[in-house]
């Protein structure tokens, strides 16, 4: 069985250090530790080698590490950038096998049984994963072995991990280091004393001689030594939303300071979107605040896209909608972009269709239209159900929705029809009446004596509900030859409309 | 007042010469029409987007004040689905920088900017800021957008390919000798200013008198 299946183990060492330098890109090559964040003792959870070189271990304290010579860079352990590095790390997986298991923090399994007809033999498969990986922001070890057992160690195993051949796991791992295991450090005592070195040592002990010292763990550890483990794959799907999150060591305090931390996880995003082959059909930031608050917006592109130029003028432009173009309520701590993907199929279009807006730019410049307008006041106009005077609703503008260009429009007709301006808000008005009809007119916008008029034209409505209304309208020209609207209700005059 | 003695205008009256004017502006060019209340500007205005909209194309009108009424244009022929509405909440700056956005977005056929008058503060001594009218009309430029301005009053300074002024010849009212119903309004439109090769063929002076029938009519 072990002979068919082919697993290869992506495996990313010092894995809270890791997702602390993804984060933060600038720590790269630099003796980074990674901090418990309990105070007032907060101790050493890992180190990168450059640290470990100048004498930084697990478990020391933040006094103690600083007290180091030749700086090392301190930061605090953020479980959230520990989620997403592992949510990119199975996206690098799912981009290359659909079965994929989560076996741990930095530690993923795939089948890559059959890849070879896609990417070649196991080594170039390798050396795709771990590439994949770098892109992903993650200096990953890739092994490649029949089992689980065998990959994790063969990614273990060299500078960036090896593939071991079909069959040959026990002889392969045979003489590397016990020390390969994930072994507590009472039973590496245990068998230091025995005098185990090397894992071919604790493969060739008799089982039934391990079990009746170890238990169950000592055949186990042995099956492990060579490179056997015929569990099978507990496959795990896509994470349906991608989520990217960074903690602000320098807090924001400007919106171009903040635009551009949420822009680098905009691009961080566009890269994960690509490698799952996914567009981005709607985004949600959320910013935390130096006074414990959050601000959040959302945005939601014309057409999905995983395009950092498409997604970033987006964001900025849902940033200034969402806080304004001043001054920030309060310093910004911490960002988080989530995106939901979803598969976009090409389209093909017609050869009599007309040509379609740009959809990129398109959604950009309603994004940027309404952050200058707001939102509640862009949109496509919908005409409501009902009889009532001015009975409208603004919904998101979605001219690329079947139907919306191209072809003749709904309303072919051509009109020369008068037009109205309506008065927003109401305007109230005082109209004297001679004879029932009015002759005067006093308002904040219009005043004037009225030469003619027309009316009441009577309109009522809802009279079921406790919504019902009820107006008189008279179409009124004044002396200096305006055409207006007038409307008389329950609660007085006002100046309704001006044709125009 | 002026009370004709007709009942109703004739259908479609003024529509063969609604439709060469419509033709007059230019794509790719800043235009204007200026007209007081009651002049048929606004109608002018209503008229560029209902013919976009009924040839399929996507229309954009920046209403400063937001007064457009969608009922009403509605029945006059404009599909609302194709077009976007920008309220402005009576700021003239953020008119001017949704116009200036939407004119340099490849999609839209007509983008039409409806202007409150303007503050003495934003005014230059003629009109609009110029280095914003000559933002917007590089904005527009080698576009397939008609961008249009219609404005109390003639706000575009020199920038504007084309400047037509509205005004009102007289209402027609229905109904003697007291007055039953709206029957129309008459207006003419006159061709206050052309600039470049686009619109040579129309001069200085050269008018249209087109009568609007009311909305319940459209």
């Amino acid at each position: 069985m072990e002979r068919l299946r082919r697993l290869a183990c992506l495996l990313v060492p010092h894995y809270a250090v890791a997702a602390a330098i993804r984060a933060e890109p600038g720590l790269r090559g630099q003796p980074v530790v990674v901090l418990s964040p309990t105070a007032p003792a907060r101790v050493v959870v890992e180190a990168t080698p450059r640290a470990r070189a100048r004498g930084v271990r697990p478990g020391m304290t933040e006094a103690e590490v600083l007290a180091r010579p030749r700086g090392v860079l301190c930061r605090e352990r953020v479980p959230a950038h520990e989620t997403d590095t592992q949510g990119a790390l199975l996206e690098v997986a799912h981009a290359h096998s659909p079965r994929v298991e989560e076996a741990g923090p930095g530690l993923v399994y795939l089948d890559v049984a059959g890849l070879e007809a896609l990417f070649g033999d196991d080594a170039a498969v390798a050396d795709r994963l771990r590439r994949a990986a770098v892109a992903a922001g993650l200096a990953a070890r890739v092994g490649i072995a029949g089992s689980r057992a065998g990959a994790r160690l063969a990614a273990r195993l060299g500078r960036a991990g090896v593939v071991i051949a079909r069959g040959e796991e026990a002889a392969r791992l045979a003489p590397a280091s016990l020390a390969l295991l994930d072994l507590s450090p009472e039973m590496a005592a245990r068998l230091a004393r025995w005098g185990l070195q090397t894992l071919g040592e604790l493969a060739a002990l008799p089982p039934a001689d391990l079990h009746a010292r170890l238990g169950p763990e000592g055949p186990a550890l042995a099956a492990q030594a060579r490179g056997e483990d015929p569990r099978p794959l507990r496959t795990s799907s896509a994470n349906p939303v991608l989520e990217e999150h960074q903690e602000l060591d320098w807090e924001c305090e400007s919106l171009p300071a903040l635009a551009e931390r949420l822009g680098e996880l905009g691009e961080r995003m566009a890269t994960r979107l690509a490698r799952v082959d996914q567009a981005a059909d709607r985004c949600e930031w959320v910013c935390r605040l130096a006074d414990r608050t959050e601000r959040s917006g959302a945005l939601a592109p014309a057409v999905p896209t995983r395009e950092a130029g498409a997604l970033l003028p987006l964001l900025r432009a849902s940033l200034q909608a969402a806080l304004g173009t001043g001054p920030l309520p309060a310093a910004v701590t911490a960002v988080t972009l989530r995106a939901w993907p979803v598969r976009v199929a090409a389209a093909q279009e017609g050869l009599t269709e007309r040509a379609r807006p740009n959809p990129r730019a398109l959604a950009e410049t309603l994004a940027r239209v309404v952050a200058a307008a707001g939102a509640e006041g862009v949109g496509e106009v919908v005409l409501l159900d009902s009889h009532r005077p001015d009975s409208i609703e603004l919904v998101p503008f979605d001219p690329l929705a079947e139907g919306r260009v191209g072809g003749e429009g709904v309303c072919s007709r051509r009109s020369s029809a008068l037009a109205v301006r309506r008065i927003r808000p109401l305007s109230r008005a005082a109209v004297r009446l001679v004879g029932g009809r009015p002759v005067a007119l006093r308002s904040d916008r219009l005043s004037g004596r009225i030469v003619a008029s027309a009316g009441p034209w009577r309109a009522s409505g809802e009279w079921w509900s406790e919504a019902r209304w009820a107006r008189d309208e008279w179409d009124a020209e004044l002396a200096d030859g305006t055409l207006c609207r007038l409307a008389h209700d329950g609660g007085g005059w006002y100046l309704d409309a001006i044709y125009d | 007042m002026a009370i004709p003695i007709e009942s109703t205008p004739p259908p479609g009256w003024g529509l063969q010469g609604i439709e060469s004017l419509l033709d007059a502006f230019p794509r790719g060019r800043l235009s204007e029409i200026v007209g007081s209340w009651s002049s048929g500007s606004t109608s002018l205005l209503q008229a560029l987007l209902v013919r976009a909209t009924a040839a399929g194309d996507l229309a954009a009108l920046v209403d400063a004040d937001g007064v457009f009424d969608p009922a009403s244009a509605a029945r006059a022929g404009l599909d609302l689905r194709r077009l976007l509405w920008v309220r402005c909440g009576g700021q003239i700056t953020v008119a001017l920088r949704a116009a200036d956005l939407l004119a340099r977005c490849p999609g839209f056929a007509v983008v039409a900017v409806d202007l409150l008058p303007p503050p003495a503060r934003s005014m230059g001594h003629r009109g609009l800021d110029h280095p914003a009218l000559v933002r917007l009309e590089r904005g527009v430029s080698g576009r397939d957008t008609t961008l249009v301005f219609r404005s109390p009053r003639h706000v575009a300074g020199s920038v504007a390919a084309l400047v037509v002024e509205v005004r009102q010849q007289h209402p027609c009212w229905i109904g003697l000798p007291r007055p039953t119903r709206l029957g129309g309004l008459a207006s003419e439109v006159s061709v206050r200013h052309t600039r470049g090769p686009v619109a040579r063929q129309l001069l200085p002076g050269q008018s249209w008198t087109i009568t609007w029938s009311p909305p319940w009519n459209a």
